[in-house]
């Protein structure tokens, strides 16, 4: 197909430790295609961030070791590509929006010095016209006085308008890909929905491809078109975002849907799944989900179920799915 | 003025009146003007025994320091906390130690709220050591039977924090809140640090435990879903001050202030069958050092006029057990609008 953007095949990374070895990633398979929302949803230690790293291939080996059969953007193949022709394509083709602004970005230099680089860098501008393209491009995100804000450092900025220069700064060269790894977790509810609204739009506008990364299945709703939930390192469901909420199919998305607290809950139950996430070094037999599932069997204890491509699109990896509708 | 109702003077466990809590920022050169950090400002609630008493707001609204002033560990700059009818900052040191042991607290992060030096065992007796007077059977026995009703196992009692996930973690901290048989506890963000599968299982274990111990509880959360499950009444707090008080059923099911619409508009709901419109506030909450003059919403807030510019909006009450402080609701005084304080400001104030 011409429209896929992002295609990675069978990505496995693991982390050889003392006393053994944790495996993070185990075989996942993600597509993108141009201008959609692509959302992997999971809890802490399954791997989502590791899977993002990896695609923009900016874990360092050692410590993990990791193996793609294909990895391409845009028709671009990147798993050969060495670390200098990555620098190329970073920033410029795809770019990442980190979690934490406060890291992501350099403390001693100001925001608007940070974003001229990747327009110096780039797109090979002079400092005045570069400047010129960091303040239309902080105006884009709305961030309010521009002009003057490029001139302020990362602490002068409250929270929300450093994750809007994070969103600047990525959309900056309009890459093909943009890989945004738990965008909004810091925040706080309502500048949550303002600096969510503004990367909707921007993605939406400039049609460009992006890759959410989140545990938060309420942001999901709001932005995803395409949902891949990932446990202990594997995808157990692809579906369309609305199929997935409304009907999902494997026993984890459903536990996961329901222990969101709803406004429209009744009082005082909460759904929740029991147990926790297992160890990446100890992970159960067979099926991962099956000590916590609620309809394991015999067979979910003995053996890895396959990823099974269903209707629509969708993919289920589970013994026992699910088909009725979810009732809300 | 007493927020809650007036029928429920004899079962309140807490009442707070017009508590203050200011800070001093630290000056910048040694004679430059000494500026005030206004964290809480003029806060009255009252928490009646046995209900669950929420307070929301987002972060640098003042809530955590509400709840520090709560249970005595920081002294307000005005106002008077009452625990069991009695002013805890006129206690004498015996009697405040004494009534702190009835009252204790979840912290919101399980990684820094518990020394990774000690074990399990260690962490949930200490407030039994420090109390003393138990022989060390007794205290072996009494964490044993805190840690079967929180959900670890006896072979947990050795090992360190580190061996444990942040739900795990959560539920140690839980035992040890509970360890001194408290008849109030705080509940500071209990589980937005953990994983989502993990936060009902939280919930339903601190719920659980209230009703086998008959526990008082104030949870405080930035989650409106979460308050509304759980809560009795509720404050809605913003730069300090209270917006929104009142039960919970009234305040969810007819919300009047600006702000608690916002954060009601603002928490997405994963129910995509019906789409909702959104109210985006505009800009970020202001500085609590120098909050603005009048109402303290007023710049960012769709529906400001002049004179939420000016005049502080107080606290009325607009049905049952349910108080707002917005002068939309309150609305002006002819002379006022005579001054023109009802003029709506234009939409682009906030800019």
């Amino acid at each position: 197909m011409t429209d896929t953007v992002l295609e990675v095949r069978n990505l496995k990374v693991a982390f050889p430790c003392p006393g053994g070895v944790i495996r993070a990633v185990e075989g996942i398979d993600l597509t993108t295609k141009k201008g959609e929302c692509v959302a992997l949803v999971g809890e802490s230690g399954c791997g989502k961030s590791v899977t993002a790293f990896s695609i923009m291939k900016l874990l360092r080996t050692p410590p993990s070791v990791s193996r793609i059969d294909k990895l391409q953007l845009d028709g671009q193949d990147l798993s050969h590509l060495t670390e200098r022709d990555m620098e190329r394509i970073r920033g410029k083709e795809m770019a990442m929006i980190f979690q934490d602004a406060m890291t992501a970005l350099n403390p001693v230099m100001t925001v608007g010095k940070q974003i001229d680089e990747v327009y110096r860098r780039h797109g090979k501008l002079g400092k005045r016209e570069a400047r010129r393209q960091t303040v239309r491009a902080l105006e884009l995100v709305g961030v309010p006085e521009a002009k003057s804000r490029a001139k302020s450092f990362p602490h002068e900025l409250s929270g929300g308008m450093r994750q809007r220069v994070l969103i600047a700064l990525a959309f900056a060269c309009m890459p093909k890909l943009i890989i945004a790894d738990e965008p909004t977790t810091s925040l706080d509810v309502t500048i949550q929905a303002q600096v969510l609204d503004v990367l909707k739009v921007m993605q939406q506008e400039h049609d460009v491809s992006a890759l959410l990364i989140t545990h938060d299945l309420s942001v999901v709703a709001n932005m995803a078109d395409t949902v891949y939930v990932m446990y202990s390192g594997k995808i157990v469901e692809r579906a369309p975002m609305r199929e997935l909420f409304t009907a999902p199919q494997h026993p984890y998305s459903l536990g996961l849907l329901a222990s969101v607290p709803k406004l429209s809950d009744e009082k005082q139950s909460f759904v929740q799944i029991p147990d926790t996430v297992p160890h990446p070094m100890h992970k159960p037999s067979g099926c991962y989900f099956h000590p916590r599932c609620s309809s394991s069997s015999d067979r979910c204890e003995r053996h890895m179920p396959r990823l099974e491509v269903g209707a629509n699109d969708r993919q289920i990896r589970c013994w026992h799915p699910l088909h009725q509708e979810r009732e809300t | 003025m007493i927020v809650n109702g007036n029928n429920r003077h004899s079962d309140a466990l807490l009442e707070m009146e017009s508590v203050s809590v200011n800070f001093p920022v630290k000056r910048a050169y040694p004679f430059s003007k000494r500026q005030w950090i206004q964290a809480v400002t003029d806060v009255s609630l009252r928490v009646s025994m046995g209900e669950t008493f929420g307070i929301v707001g987002e972060s640098g609204c003042g809530k955590s320091t509400l709840a520090n002033a709560m249970i005595g560990m920081i002294r307000p700059t005005s106002g008077t906390v009452r625990f069991q009818g009695d002013d805890l900052f006129s206690l004498n040191r015996q009697a405040f130690k004494a009534a702190r042991r009835n009252m204790q607290m979840v912290f919101q992060d399980p990684f820094s709220s518990l020394n990774p030096r000690f074990t399990v065992y260690d962490i949930i007796r200490e407030p039994l050591y420090i109390r003393g007077g138990v022989s060390e059977s007794d205290m072996k026995g009494k964490v044993l039977e805190l840690l079967n009703l929180v959900g670890l196992d006896e072979e947990d009692l050795q090992r360190y924090p580190s061996d444990f996930s942040g739900g795990q973690r959560q539920r140690i901290g839980i035992a040890r809140a509970i360890i001194l048989n408290p008849s109030f506890l705080v509940c500071d963000e209990p589980v937005s640090g953990l994983d989502v599968s993990v936060h009902a299982q939280i919930l339903n274990l601190l719920m659980e435990i209230q009703q086998s111990l008959n526990l008082t509880y104030v949870f405080i959360s930035h989650n409106l879903a979460v308050v509304k499950n759980i809560c009795q009444h509720m404050h809605v707090m913003y730069l300090g001050k209270t917006m929104e008080a009142g039960a919970a059923d009234s305040v969810f099911s007819n919300p009047l202030h600006p702000y608690t619409k916002a954060l009601l508009s603002a928490i997405l709901d994963i129910d995509v069958s019906r789409p909702r419109e959104r109210v985006l506030l505009k800009g970020d909450t202001p500085s609590p050092i120098d909050p603005p003059s009048g109402c303290r919403f007023w710049q960012r807030c769709p529906f400001a006029m002049e004179g939420c510019k000016t005049i502080p909006a107080e606290l009325v009450n607009v049905e049952p057990d349910h108080h707002v402080a917005c002068h939309l609701i309150s609305g002006f005084s002819s002379e006022q609008k005579a001054a023109g304080f009802a003029q709506p400001l234009s939409p682009q104030h906030g800019e």
